[in-house]
């Protein structure tokens, strides 16, 4: 219960920090999506109403802080949350280069399926898009995906005592 | 009851997805809800991020104070330099504007809309993908309303989109939503000022027998009613003729530096003066 009733808040911290942190170190220009690892971490580890709820809730709250289409984030990371779960179970998820290849691989489908909704609602005119910012974006959430899961991993064993 | 029982977890997840596509469509359909759970995550987020930030730039601010002095006092000849050559420029100006007021006041001109500077701090920015958004702490209780323009010397960065009680979320022009009607300040010609994300703004629909140049100024034309006429936008940066086509292609890079927005001022206009 505990966990369903802190979930908002550590929610809207995590969206707090994320933007913070994006906004300081790269003064706006790229996006260190914390929540998208959490989501695939989860995906990894969590059960499965546990895992949704979490999706949601995280989307809803990046929906009403960022300025896309409400509702998009919660959609994405509730299709990201479910598709990282099932896989899992053909996955070796404790080795790096496996975390660093399927995190690239959901930073990618995510700024896809958004590149589209925009291209299919707002008829965005993508050849005047650079490409580079989103691409970039996918590489750092692939490359510190493997740190916050060792770091995830090491407080697990802090509070629970699991050997990963 | 025992399919109910035998597949909750399945309906649980489908009515948890149903719901975020009937958000999504909603939204598309009558635009950005104001709904009163979105106030609610809004007000959250914004102390939070207040004091994450106050936090992260104190500590920042420290390390570059103490750490990056060197080379000030040769900043310092220069910008002493340069303020001398700007107080000069600012006579002039002045000069300037004294004539065109003479001469407004000679053509019975007078502007349409009396507008009230209301100031605000940026306490957040979110620039998720395609979009570029940034937080503000003042709302609705201040008399701020969805739609109002907000300018950052020295001019124009975007217009309120989602207004909560003390918090409302500002979306800047450089968003790929965005759309603001534009002139050519040197010849008139009018166009629109489209967001294009880190690409900064591109000006389109300028027929290609059009004379617009690289370092030519853009100004909002005030048409729509939304923005005021003459508000600074930006500076053409590049014009591509070659690509097949009825319009040119124009970049216009933003005269604020959108990465260092610290205040902002948002255009009330409550009462409409016409004369």
């Amino acid at each position: 219960m505990i966990y369903y009733l802190s979930l908002p808040f550590l929610s809207i911290l995590l969206i707090a920090l994320q933007s913070t942190v994006t906004d300081i170190f790269f003064s706006g220009r790229l996006t260190l999506e914390i929540s998208l690892i959490v989501i695939i971490y989860a995906g990894f580890h969590l059960d499965l109403i546990k895992g949704i709820i979490l999706a949601f809730i995280l989307g809803f709250v990046m929906d009403c802080v960022s300025g896309s289409v409400p509702g998009l984030f919660t959609f994405i990371y509730m299709i990201i949350f479910l598709f990282s779960f099932f896989v899992s179970d053909w996955l070796d998820t404790e080795k790096v280069y496996i975390i660093i290849f399927f995190s690239l691989f959901c930073a990618l489908a995510k700024e896809i399926i958004l590149v589209f909704v925009y291209y299919l609602t707002f008829k965005i005119d993508m050849s005047m898009n650079s490409y580079f910012i989103p691409f970039m974006q996918t590489l750092i959430i692939s490359i510190f995906a493997p740190v916050f899961f060792y770091l995830m991993a090491r407080l697990e064993v802090l509070f629970y005592g699991k050997k990963t | 009851m025992f399919f109910l029982r035998k597949y909750k977890t399945i309906i649980f997840i489908a009515a948890l997805l149903i719901a975020a596509l009937s958000m999504i469509s909603y939204n598309l359909k009558y635009g950005t809800d104001k709904s009163f759970l979105r106030k609610i995550v809004l007000e959250t987020v914004a102390p939070v991020q207040k004091v994450l930030k106050f936090s992260i730039t104190s500590i920042k601010d420290n390390w570059s104070r103490y750490i990056f002095l060197v080379g000030i006092e040769e900043e310092n000849k220069n910008l002493n330099k340069k303020i001398n050559e700007l107080k000069a420029a600012i006579v002039s100006y002045q000069e300037s504007y004294q004539e065109a007021q003479r001469l407004k006041k000679l053509l019975s001109l007078s502007d349409d809309y009396n507008y009230n500077f209301i100031s605000a701090r940026v306490i957040g920015r979110e620039q998720a993908a395609l979009s570029r958004v940034i937080l503000i702490n003042k709302g609705s209780s201040d008399g701020l309303k969805a739609g109002m323009p907000v300018v950052a010397p020295p001019g124009l960065i975007g217009r309120l989109v989602d207004v909560s009680w003390h918090v409302s979320k500002v979306m800047l022009f450089i968003d790929e939503n965005s759309n603001i009607d534009a002139i050519v300040q040197r010849n008139r010609t009018q166009g629109i000022i489209s967001g294009a994300g880190s690409r900064g703004l591109v000006l389109k629909y300028i027929s290609k027998t059009q004379d617009v140049k690289e370092g030519d100024v853009i100004i909002s034309s005030g048409m729509g009613g939304v923005f005021p006429k003459g508000m600074l936008i930006g500076q053409v940066i590049h014009v591509d003729r070659q690509d097949a086509g009825l319009f040119l292609k124009i970049n216009v890079a933003p005269y604020t530096d959108l990465s260092k927005l610290e205040e902002v001022l948002i255009l009330s206009s409550d009462e409409t003066k016409i004369k």
